[in-house]
């Protein structure tokens, strides 16, 4: 069959650039000195201070993961750790500059606020630009607003949960976040409370040669539910930008929480970012994400089952194009009775780009009766690229059903051929199958994003398989 | 006491998972051998060459640099098996290692030249507390068809290791059949580099754990050649406090175009402090193949046992049945009644 290639996909929207203006840009580069003035521009209270220089001090002891994708050309001198915009944190969008608002329009997000969100918080490079949630919410007790006020205003239930989940010591890069976290969004949903509507955080990193370091921390209490959505964005640069944000969530007994990503960083991005729930008694945990964009992406979202009865499913696709290379995966300790989780990973790879599907499923001593069900499957769409499947299944006691298949292959003759003979042109065959091998995945997402996601699979597929 | 890393798998994961390699402390490795003589090779024939004429050796993987280099240098029974037809009759090489064999460090090759066909069974037994590290090459050149069995059935006072490479060409096809029962710690490294173009490579292995024991085994597959096939079937079961690391590797070289690889594994635990840690690896360069895994692992289902039970069977039989009919298709692959039997009792007396 004849094979055209593109080379470099257009991703129109998200790689309108901003101008690089700012109201503060730290120096390149991590030392004390600059970690001090971060925390000094940021009016940290001195026990966030102090937990900076610790986390600092970790992060220079431990070493670089010796596994997974070369990271060397990271080099931390090369960076800007802390941009603040040129805005404050506002809660009407009238209220943000123009520049940034637009940004924001063309991603569509004021527009899905106004149609289908309780809330909404969106962060320019370092800081939350704008905040908000419907008022019927806050009468509930819910609380949702950026990383910076929760640490002032709600300093008890900060400090009781901040880095409890993923300590610093976890690994150099939540380390780095320790000492360097900017922005990012609280949400505490109190007792009994449903939130029927999606909350949804926005991360747009616009300054060239800087990181963004967001800290996402929700509590889901007792009896309680929330859906969460996250997007990420940034126009591409040269040079590598950085993203090594954290996310930690503690789900309470009988709480759930479905917690949505579509990642769509620049392709000059390393995302070495850090996600992990915590379950208690009977609650459940569910992970949706479509990983599209950064050069190189190492992201394992982790959760725990501690509490009896906890659940957890995991549903998420990569998509690998020329240049890069998704490390991702999924993790699950079950440390429960009655436990379970299950997973479905999937990845299609391209024009040389590299897929890795890495996970790990622990099921301890403790945890009896309990399920494990994992399936991952990769798609090749030519044989430039490169698809690899290293799942870890740990299993510690007898009365488990533990269970994983993996499979890897091409798009097949057969089913193109049904196809094309049902009128279709090859391409719109091939189309059709990757979006109906996606769609487990995409079913899963809001309807806005499946619609991006569809979206970009022809985008990402227009003239690029044969 | 030094720490040994061993079985390194080819990809590294996080270190957090333990399973990139196997940690070892207080492993007695000689230093200085005596020349082995336990051994007994049953249905010579003139139409294999039996000698212990040796190329120098070289591995690609192997259970660890310590063991390979123990080998080169004081290796006290080298075999180098050449087969240049088809022959009918099996060969047996038994080594049963004793008081005054307690020290076994083996270099077999075995050389299939084109259109030959042989099965070999290579048997490991010993009652004593003994000493095991071997290396096992095997050739196999164009259109050939060999078949190779190793039993393990040293006491589980004794550490075995053994690393297994072949290299499969044009149309050539190498079976195994691996039954892992004995050792303390039992280490068992096997590189499988598939370079011909339709050439066939099948790992059958079954595994028995009890008490401490210790087994970490690590297949490597690189599928090279065009329309190459590589099947990896692990059936195993853990009782008592026994352990089991299964790290398993497809690796699709790019070019291997219509290749198939198919890896499943299968842990039955018997007792809940029985362990089980699986890597079933899936690599792939190239498009145009067809990879599956699949890994499991739990205990015997109830209704099962319930079903076996209410036919008048004890507990411990109805195991035992469960076992052996998980294991049986593996065990069937094996032709010598003799050999299969043995397996068998040895399957009944760990279960006792």
């Amino acid at each position: 069959m004849k094979k055209t290639n593109i080379d470099e996909i257009n991703r129109n929207i998200y790689d309108i650039k901003n101008k690089d203006i700012y109201d503060y840009k730290s120096k390149k580069g991590l030392t004390k000195e600059i970690i001090e003035e971060i925390s000094k521009q940021k009016s940290d209270p001195d026990w966030m201070r102090e937990f900076r220089l610790k986390a600092l001090e970790t992060y220079n002891k431990l070493e670089l993961p010796t596994w997974g994708p070369d990271i060397s050309e990271l080099n931390m001198n090369d960076i800007s750790i802390y941009v603040r915009p040129k805005s404050k944190l506002n809660n009407s969008w009238e209220d943000v500059p123009d520049d940034i608002k637009k940004t924001f329009d063309n991603l569509g997000i004021p527009e899905a606020e106004k149609k289908s969100l309780a809330g909404v918080g969106a962060q320019y490079d370092s800081e939350v630009v704008y905040h908000s949630m419907k008022e019927d919410l806050i009468k509930q007790g819910v609380i949702y607003t950026d990383m910076e006020t929760a640490v002032k205003e709600y300093p008890d239930i900060v400090k009781k949960y901040f880095m409890k989940c993923v300590p610093v010591y976890d690994h150099k890069f939540v380390a780095l976040h320790g000492a360097v976290w900017s922005g990012g969004s609280f949400v505490y949903v109190p007792k009994g409370v449903k939130v029927d509507i999606p909350l949804q955080s926005y991360f747009r990193l616009n300054s060239p040669e800087s990181g963004q370091f967001e800290h996402t921390l929700i509590i889901v209490d007792e009896g309680a539910s929330l859906h969460f959505i996250e997007g990420c964005s940034a126009p591409k640069y040269n040079k590598v930008n950085l993203h090594a944000g954290c996310v930690e969530l503690y789900v309470k007994e009988n709480a759930y929480l479905r917690y949505s990503t579509i990642e769509n960083w620049s392709k000059n991005m390393l995302n070495l970012n850090t996600k992990k729930a915590i379950v208690e008694k009977n609650g459940q945990i569910d992970w949706v994400t479509g990983s599209f964009g950064s050069k190189i992406s190492m992201l394992y979202p982790m959760s725990i089952l501690n509490g009896e009865g906890s659940k957890t499913e995991f549903t998420g696709i990569s998509f690998a194009g020329k240049g890069q290379n998704l490390d991702n995966g999924f993790k699950v300790v079950h440390n429960a009775p009655n436990t379970s989780s299950v997973v479905n990973a999937k990845s299609i790879s391209k024009n040389g780009g590299k897929c890795t599907y890495r996970s790990l499923v622990r099921i301890n001593e403790d945890a009896k009766n309990s399920k494990s069900s994992v399936s991952c499957e990769s798609l090749m769409l030519d044989d430039i690229s490169i698809s690899d499947t290293i799942p870890t299944n740990d299993i510690r006691n007898d009365e488990v059903e533990f269970s994983h298949e993996a499979k890897i292959g091409k798009i097949s003759d057969k089913t193109i051929f049904y196809l094309m003979s049902r009128g279709l042109s090859e391409e719109d065959a091939k189309a059709m199958i990757v979006r109906g091998f996606a769609y487990p995945i995409s079913k899963e997402l809001p309807v806005e994003y499946a619609v991006e996601m569809n979206n970009l699979i022809n985008l990402e597929l227009e003239g690029a398989i044969g | 006491m030094e720490i040994l890393k061993l079985n390194e798998t080819p990809v590294r994961t996080s270190r957090n998972f333990n399973i990139n390699n196997i940690k070892l402390e207080n492993v007695k490795i000689p230093e200085v051998v005596k020349n082995f003589t336990n051994v007994k090779i049953k249905n010579e024939t003139d139409k294999i060459k039996i000698d212990s004429n040796l190329d120098e050796l070289f591995l690609n993987y192997g259970v660890g640099n310590i063991f390979v280099e123990q080998v080169k240098k004081i290796a006290n029974k080298k075999l180098k098996i050449t087969i240049d037809t088809k022959i009918k009759k099996e060969v047996f090489i038994d080594f049963t290692l004793d008081e005054e064999n307690n020290n076994l460090i083996d270099n077999i090759e075995i050389i299939a030249n084109e259109n030959s066909k042989a099965t070999i069974y290579l048997k490991y037994e010993s009652k004593i507390s003994a000493f095991h590290n071997g290396v096992l090459k095997v050739i196999a050149k164009e259109n050939s068809n060999i078949d190779v069995v190793i039993v393990n059935l040293l006491s589980s006072s004794t550490n075995n290791f053994l690393s297994v490479e072949n290299e499969i060409l044009d149309n050539a096809k190498v079976n195994f059949v691996i039954v892992d029962f004995g050792g303390n710690a039992s280490i068992t490294n096997l590189y499988s580099n598939i370079i011909g173009n339709e050439a066939e490579n099948n790992i059958n292995t079954i595994y028995l754990g009890k008490d401490n024991q210790l087994k970490d085994i690590n297949y490597i597959c690189d599928l090279k050649g065009k329309k190459s096939n590589v099947n990896i079937e692990v059936q195993g079961a853990l009782k008592d406090s026994a352990k089991k690391h299964f790290k398993g590797t497809i690796d699709f070289k790019r070019g291997c175009k219509k290749s198939k690889g198919n890896e499943n594994e299968f842990c039955m635990l018997l007792s809940d402090k029985a362990k089980s840690l699986a890597l079933p690896m899936l690599l792939c360069s190239e498009e145009d193949v067809e990879g599956n895994h699949s890994s499991s692992a739990g205990k015997i289902g109830e209704k099962q046992l319930f079903y076996i039970m209410s036919r008048g069977f004890e507990l411990k039989e109805a195991m035992k049945l469960i076992v052996r009919a998980n294991f049986n298709n593996i065990i069937e692959t094996i032709k010598n009644d003799e050999i299969k039997n043995r397996i068998l009792y040895e399957i009944d007396t760990i279960l006792d």
